[in-house]
């Protein structure tokens, strides 16, 4: 009875499948008419901009074919820049130019290419080829993140995400993507790179997943991927729980990079994150997606006003702890933080 | 949420209890047949009543004809003849046709029609007991012979049902002087009915003379005489020769009494002669026929209700809920990918044209040529619409060769491809395709599985004949089905393949 114990352990551990996520989260929580904030990298920024949070500098924007006349005065001043879809999704038709070479681009991976050859990509992404729906989409040209070289011995090439799940605002469960030679750069797990689970409180990295496997090395570098500090850790959750105000929707994905001169940036949004991360973290969202609603019942019961981001922060760092396997060197685990996945 | 749940209970019961019945008023009220290829009994009972017509005299000829109220239920009655006029009376307990015509001559023929089953009758009413009767006076040496044999009778029996085998025992013992004598030298069934009937009404038991047909197919038939008394619970019937009790089945009263079947005036050598016929029917078409006399207007409301071209359209379109429970099934349950959402029930649908593994084969040549088109067209950097052109007109021609070249081969199976849904095939190159190149070749390949085993599954599900008719017949099923889709639109389990996907969380460390 394979089948009945595997269920069974996988009810145990609160993993949420994806049915639960689409009956009791995605359509719970996300109401329709807000996705085009998310949806759409160019709302998502600007609403980002106008609260105040930080995202990668925009370029411009090109709308039109005869807009691409506007790309070298785009271009002009930088070095280096993005070029990607404003409603692409799962890093589809992103390129990422580093350098110049005899007045061509030239990628991060080295790649030359001619400025006919982004006009071609550029009319592509224009005409949908990467949108979600297949309609007419905008492109994005923006900065290019210079990935903290607190990546460098657990990352290969690209320039490696924090994804933060965030519900109500209360960020519940967190994990790095790291790009591995397999993804070719591209921080996404359905195309080969890893996800490493993040202790919400401390921002110390656990273990993590490759193609579904549980690991503790990163399969290019054969570092271990645990134990790393991330940087600026508050940050990342704060600028996490303030995504809630910034889009109205209830149950997110926030992808944030940590870029080495501007601190923590908003990448962008999903409305309909995927489940992966609790492999990334050996742990279940339910349990924890429960205690915050049961959280916010109570609240709402007491007539408690809201609470602010750096409230429902410190809330989900008191609550969602997840210290890594304890080692000699590690210092004890405070009582109140362990492991306290279900508070009363 | 809670009391969207309670609302949703309540909808989804109310749904299902609403779907089963309706369902189950057609099966048991109705009695419309679970399975199309249920037939029933039809019996068709023609009576030819001949006789030689006197000229100059008016004629009225009367026949009995069988009660309505029988086991069976009369599909339909007809009453031939040329220039008769035709009146139905009740005489007693029986049923009377009666033809009359101002004049007529020569060799006359009237035809009596009556189609019966045994399928959707109500509850037969049975006839009333009898009125108590009066000993029949005889006259005095019939009279000495009727008491020598009922003291002996009444000493061998018990109740009124023993008494009666008694009596039909003596009567048929012609070697007894005293039967001899009351049956007056002939000794034909109804002559000892005759007796019988006297001797059992000195005993004050009631007796009547039953006339029956046997439900054969036979040409020529004679009414066979029965005999039925009542207990005071229910009728006894008895053979008046073999003394055999209770009648069989097949046996269909015509006519009670002692009368003759058939009276003729102003006509000579009158003559009736029965010809039954036996034959199927759908048991189907027999649930509409007899409904038709009865004030159910369910079935007339049903799809059959419809012209037959629109029947046949309906028959493929009741079942795409089906196919699309299937898809339900395999994806939320499952959890296997396809592409979109319903292209598998429509390739299901394509597959009607080209049976499943014709289906199949073509499905994978087209889409494996189209996609290496597509990619090839990738290189040459295209917009999309005019791209998607390209390949629409691509599978045109695939299915035009694949055609041509099938017929060459002599298979002319592969012909039907002409109707498989060309545009259904272009939007599966090129959703397949750029599956391809976002998420790889293995993932496409997947997706393109998934999609052909749904859409198979969907189509053998789809085509079986006794789902179709049953879903056809009884469309209030698809409310259970749609009960069923409500409750799935909020469960909340885990899919089958995530139970592999997140196994790794099952283990230890």
């Amino acid at each position: 009875m394979f089948f009945l114990k595997t269920l069974k352990a996988l009810k145990a551990h609160g993993v949420m499948g994806i049915n639960r996520r689409n009956a009791d989260y995605v359509l719970k929580y996300n109401k329709r008419h807000l996705y085009p904030v998310v949806d759409d990298k160019i709302l998502t920024k600007e609403r980002a901009i106008a609260a105040g949070i930080h995202v990668p500098e925009l370029y411009g924007i090109i709308e039109t074919e005869k807009d691409f006349d506007k790309f070298d005065s785009i271009v002009d001043k930088h070095k280096d820049f993005v070029i990607k879809p404003a409603q692409g999704a799962g890093g589809d038709g992103i390129i990422v130019i580093a350098d110049r070479y005899e007045g061509m681009f030239k990628t991060v991976s080295g790649k030359i290419i001619s400025r006919d050859e982004i006009g071609h990509h550029i009319s592509s992404i224009l005409s949908g080829l990467y949108s979600l729906g297949g309609h007419r989409d905008r492109v994005i040209i923006e900065y290019r993140v210079t990935p903290d070289p607190i990546f460098k011995s657990i990352s290969y090439e690209g320039v490696p995400d924090i994804r933060i799940i965030v519900l109500m605002g209360y960020p519940v469960m967190a994990m790095v993507r790291l790009p591995t030679r397999q993804s070719s750069g591209k921080a996404n797990l359905h195309q080969g790179a890893i996800g490493v689970g993040v202790d919400l409180a401390t921002g110390i990295t656990l273990k993590g997943t490759w193609l579904n496997k549980k690991i503790s090395k990163h399969p290019d570098t054969a570092n271990p991927v645990d134990g790393v500090q991330l940087p600026d850790w508050d940050g990342f959750m704060a600028l996490a729980a303030s995504c809630y105000e910034l889009s109205g929707l209830g149950y997110i994905g926030v992808d944030l990079v940590l870029d080495q001169d501007q601190g923590p940036l908003i990448l962008e949004l999903n409305a309909r994150p995927g489940l992966n991360i609790q492999i990334a973290n050996d742990a279940g969202l339910t349990h924890r997606c429960h205690a915050v609603e049961r959280h916010l019942a109570a609240l709402k019961k007491t007539g408690h006003e809201p609470e602010t981001p750096e409230q429902r922060v410190a809330y989900a760092q008191k609550h969602f702890s997840q210290p890594r396997s304890i080692k000699p060197e590690d210092p004890p685990a405070s009582p109140e933080s362990s492991n306290s996945e279900n508070p009363a | 949420m809670q009391s969207l749940n309670l609302h949703l209970k309540i909808l989804i019961f109310i749904l299902v209890s609403l779907g089963l019945l309706i369902t189950g008023y057609q099966i048991v009220v109705l009695d419309i047949p679970v399975k199309e290829d249920e037939t029933d009994d039809i019996w068709s009972l023609d009576a030819k009543f001949e006789f030689q017509a006197s000229s100059g005299v008016p004629i009225k000829a009367q026949m009995f004809i069988p009660p309505l109220n029988q086991d069976y239920i009369s599909l339909n009655e007809s009453f031939i003849s040329n220039n008769y006029g035709v009146s139905i009376n009740q005489v007693q307990s029986n049923r009377r046709v009666t033809w009359s015509a101002r004049r007529a001559s020569g060799t006359q023929t009237l035809y009596y029609r009556l189609v019966l089953t045994k399928r959707y009758s109500t509850a037969p009413t049975v006839a009333p007991p009898p009125p108590a009767r009066q000993p029949i006076v005889l006259d005095g040496p019939e009279q000495v012979a009727a008491d020598a044999l009922i003291s002996p009778i009444r000493q061998h029996s018990a109740d009124i049902e023993t008494f009666i085998s008694e009596t039909i025992r003596r009567v048929n013992d012609i070697t007894d002087d005293n039967v001899k004598l009351l049956l007056g030298g002939s000794a034909s069934a109804l002559d000892k009915a005759r007796v019988i009937d006297v001797l059992l009404s000195n005993a004050r038991i009631p007796l009547e003379l039953v006339h029956t047909i046997r439900l054969e197919s036979t040409a020529n038939q004679e009414p066979e005489l029965w005999l039925r008394s009542h207990n005071g619970e229910r009728w006894l019937y008895y053979h008046p020769e073999t003394g055999q009790q209770g009648i069989p089945d097949n046996r269909l009263i015509w006519w009670t009494g002692s009368q003759p079947l058939f009276n003729l005036e102003g006509g000579r050598q009158g003559r009736v002669s029965f010809t039954i016929n036996n034959s199927e029917m759908n048991a189907l078409r027999l649930a509409k026929m007899t409904t038709e006399n009865r004030a159910s207007a369910l079935l007339e409301y049903s799809l059959y209700g419809l012209p037959l071209h629109a029947q046949h359209v309906y028959q493929v379109m009741i079942m795409i809920p089906v196919g699309v429970l299937v898809i339900l099934i395999l994806r939320n349950l499952i959890g296997i990918q396809t592409l979109g959402t319903f292209t598998p029930v429509l390739i299901a649908l394509a597959f009607r044209e080209t049976q499943v593994g014709w289906g199949i084969v073509l499905f994978t040549l087209i889409t494996a040529l189209g996609l290496s088109l597509r990619s090839y067209l990738e290189h040459l950097k295209l917009q999309m619409l005019p791209r998607l052109s390209i390949v629409l007109t691509f599978v045109v021609l695939v299915i035009a060769a694949i055609s041509l070249f099938s017929h060459k081969l002599g298979i002319e199976r592969a012909l039907s491809v002409s109707l498989f849904p060309m545009v259904i095939l272009t939007m599966t190159i090129e959703r397949l395709s750029i599956t391809w190149e976002e998420r790889g070749g293995s993932h496409s390949f997947k997706v393109a599985l998934g999609t052909l085993v749904a859409a198979t599954l969907a189509h053998l599900l789809m085509t079986i004949p006794e789902l179709t008719y049953f879903v056809f017949t009884f469309p209030a099923i698809l409310l259970v089905l749609v009960g069923f889709m409500l409750a799935m639109g909020r469960y909340r389990g885990y899919r089958l393949t995530e139970l592999m996907r997140f196994k790794a969380l099952t283990q230890q460390g």
